[in-house]
């Protein structure tokens, strides 16, 4: 009886533990490979030449500084987020809803670019928006661009560049969301005397919000940190904030400036999304 | 609104195609105001896609759809003043049961006053009051109904469509929904088309049946009617169990194979001639044993061959002489007076018989469940 009781007792707080054994592997990981770097980090940000000082001005020195790459990363960031939805949802929308049969083949051609690498993929917009380029002949015989105008080395190339390498994130999110609304619901609400364009805006849009809440997230934070884009198809005056921490980190060696303008550079990003997620990301999306 | 003879819905050779698929075979018929009709046949018969075209989520390939007298054929469902009961409720996930129901109204561009009167009369009416602010998933399946219900109802159409709204729930609550459906039918007075593969169902509820078979209507009915005289061997099937022999018409009678002659009404006849099937159903046949005096026309003799007792009733097996088995149902009012082997004589009165055109059996896997 007793033993019973207690073989029973020991299995369940066994029971009990069990999830946070299975954590242990994830924490470990996250531990060395994450928190340990994040600590070494915010140290390095408060150093004073190689020494820890709690050199605040560290941060206020290089925000002063690189204000204006602040402002271009954020600028270029959002630009390319707005673009990649306005391009990202109607294309969604079209796998989702009217792909039919082709659906998987749509999905696998969204996904193609990324068989090719980051960098080789940008330097090939390199070619496309080259002065002597269809693109910009185009645009020329259009008029859009004046005879002696260029796109590449312009904000207009590192935002479409961004746009361009980040858009899939914004697709497959998107097309996530809108795949599992019934069709059925279409239906009803066209029942129920709403015209298509009142469909989309009461059904079909709220029901997309966690997609798009998920899509532009994964498109503004890596955007914001890029700087291979603004390296590669724009010019010193496009330089964003991830050019500066490159060239700090791995050229002028200032440790302390580097590390406190990534930090700076989190901590914004966490600020910006933290009420954007919570608008939209809560109970209204999950209920 | 509408006298009560009017016609709501009438269907004038409609036909539908899916490719090379003809889902709606010329399809015609009249809802008149203020009934209950059914649209009943297994699955794949077209009746699914004939609502949908009433709705308005299909055009029909050819053919005419008129809502009292007006011609809605090309007309969007947002235009068509109908409103479906989806198979699946289809409520809106992100909003309350509230907005799912106020949706129509706000669409209407009604004044949020009237909007919070009608919702709460109509939630009242469906038995929901109280549950204004769950979201769909919070919901039982028969709290989903009625809310999908309600938000048809809540804008006075002036047909409800009801697409199998009772296929998802168990059969306990789908017998109550019946009577619900039944009751708010009567209450708000106007036409509900209901398409189900429940034969059980359709004659629960509805007051004209249409069965459809292969794109067609079959049988076009009350309950009582098509069931005692289904016409054709598929909707003799279809609605319930049937004894069916080979037979001919000859001389007012029918005439089976074995030359025995069979009393039916005259006018089950008109139509028939020839070579037919030959109907009764099993708990319409009686049983006496071979010595006594059967006080029916028809009769046929045989030997039971299985009896089994299924509570309410004995359900037995006899092989005729003329026809080979026939199952005979017997309400267990008195005791279990045959066993197999029993020499029995089978009779039953003559406006049980029916004849029917063979158009074949319902397929297996189409049964009603």
């Amino acid at each position: 009886m007793t033993t019973i009781s207690l073989t029973s007792r020991r299995s369940k707080r066994r029971k009990r533990w069990a999830p946070y054994w299975l954590l242990l592997p994830g924490i470990g990981w996250l531990s060395i490979f994450y928190l340990i770097p994040m600590v070494q980090l915010a140290s390095v940000s408060l150093q004073e030449g190689d020494v820890f000082a709690w050199k605040f001005s560290n941060y206020t020195d290089a925000l002063r500084q690189f204000a204006p790459q602040f402002g271009r990363s954020f600028l270029y960031a959002g630009l390319a987020t707005l673009t990649a939805l306005v391009i990202a949802y109607p294309l969604a929308y079209g796998i989702a809803f009217r792909g039919g049969k082709y659906k998987n083949l749509l999905l696998v051609m969204v996904l193609m670019p990324f068989l090719v690498p980051f960098l080789l993929r940008t330097l090939a917009w390199k070619i496309v928006l080259a002065d002597e380029g269809v693109v910009v002949g185009f645009f020329k015989t259009l008029g859009l661009l004046p005879s002696n105008g260029r796109l590449l080395a312009t904000s207009f190339a590192v935002v479409a560049g961004i746009t361009y390498n980040f858009i899939a994130f914004m697709t497959l999110p998107i097309y996530v969301s809108l795949e599992k609304i019934h069709r059925s619901l279409h239906e009803a609400a066209a029942d129920l005397y709403a015209t298509p364009a009142a469909t989309f805006r009461k059904i079909t849009w709220p029901l997309s919000l966690p997609g798009v809440v998920a899509g532009t997230l994964l498109t503004l934070i890596p955007a914001a940190g890029d700087y291979i884009n603004a390296e590669l198809l724009g010019t010193p005056k496009t330089s964003m904030i991830g050019n500066v921490i490159d060239s700090r980190f791995l050229v002028v060696r200032d440790y302390p400036t580097a590390a406190a303008l990534s930090f700076t550079l989190m901590v914004v990003i966490l600020l910006l999304i933290i009420p954007y997620v919570r608008k939209v990301g809560t109970e209204e999306l999950v209920g | 609104m509408n006298s009560a003879a009017s016609i709501a819905v009438k269907l004038t050779g409609v036909v539908k195609r899916f490719g090379e698929a003809l889902a709606c075979d010329g399809i015609s018929l009249e809802v008149p105001d203020e009934r209950f009709y059914a649209l009943l046949g297994p699955s794949g018969c077209g009746k699914t896609t004939t609502l949908r075209m009433i709705a308005g989520f299909e055009q029909p390939t050819e053919g005419r759809i008129e809502l009292f007298g007006e011609d809605v054929t090309g007309l969007k469902p947002y235009h068509r003043p109908v409103n479906t009961v989806f198979q699946s409720y289809a409520l809106f996930p992100h909003l309350s049961v509230f907005e799912n129901v106020a949706f129509g109204l706000r669409r209407k561009k009604m004044a949020e006053t009237e909007i919070n009167a009608r919702v709460t009369k109509m939630l009242d009416l469906v038995q929901l009051a109280g549950m204004e602010r769950r979201k769909p998933a919070l919901l039982s399946g028969g709290q989903a109904q009625r809310v999908a219900l309600a938000r048809a109802l809540i804008n006075e159409p002036e047909v409800l469509l009801l697409d199998e709204p009772l296929g998802a729930l168990d059969l306990k609550l789908r017998r109550e929904m019946q009577t619900e459906l039944k009751r708010i039918q009567q209450e708000v007075g106007i036409a509900f088309i209901h398409v189900t593969h429940d034969q059980e169902e359709a004659m629960t509820m509805a007051d004209t049946i249409a069965v459809m078979n292969k794109g067609k209507i079959e049988r076009l009915g009350t309950p009582i009617t098509i069931y005692d005289d289904p016409r054709t061997s598929f909707v003799a099937g279809f609605l319930g169990a049937s004894n069916l022999m080979d037979g001919k018409v000859e001389a007012g009678t029918v005439v089976l194979t074995d030359g025995t002659r069979l009393a039916i009404p005259a006018e089950r006849l008109s139509g028939f001639g020839g070579a037919v099937k030959v109907g009764v159903r099993p708990e319409k046949v009686r049983l006496f044993a071979a010595t006594e005096s059967v006080p029916f026309p028809n009769r046929l003799e045989g030997e039971v061959t299985d009896a089994s007792f299924i509570g309410v009733s004995t359900q037995y097996l006899v092989r005729t002489r003329a026809m080979g088995e026939m199952a005979v149902m017997v309400q267990n009012l008195e005791a279990h007076r045959f066993q197999p082997g029993d020499q029995v004589v089978l009779g039953w009165p003559s406006e049980y018989t029916f004849v029917v055109r063979d158009t074949g059996l319902v397929d297996d896997d189409d049964q009603p469940d």
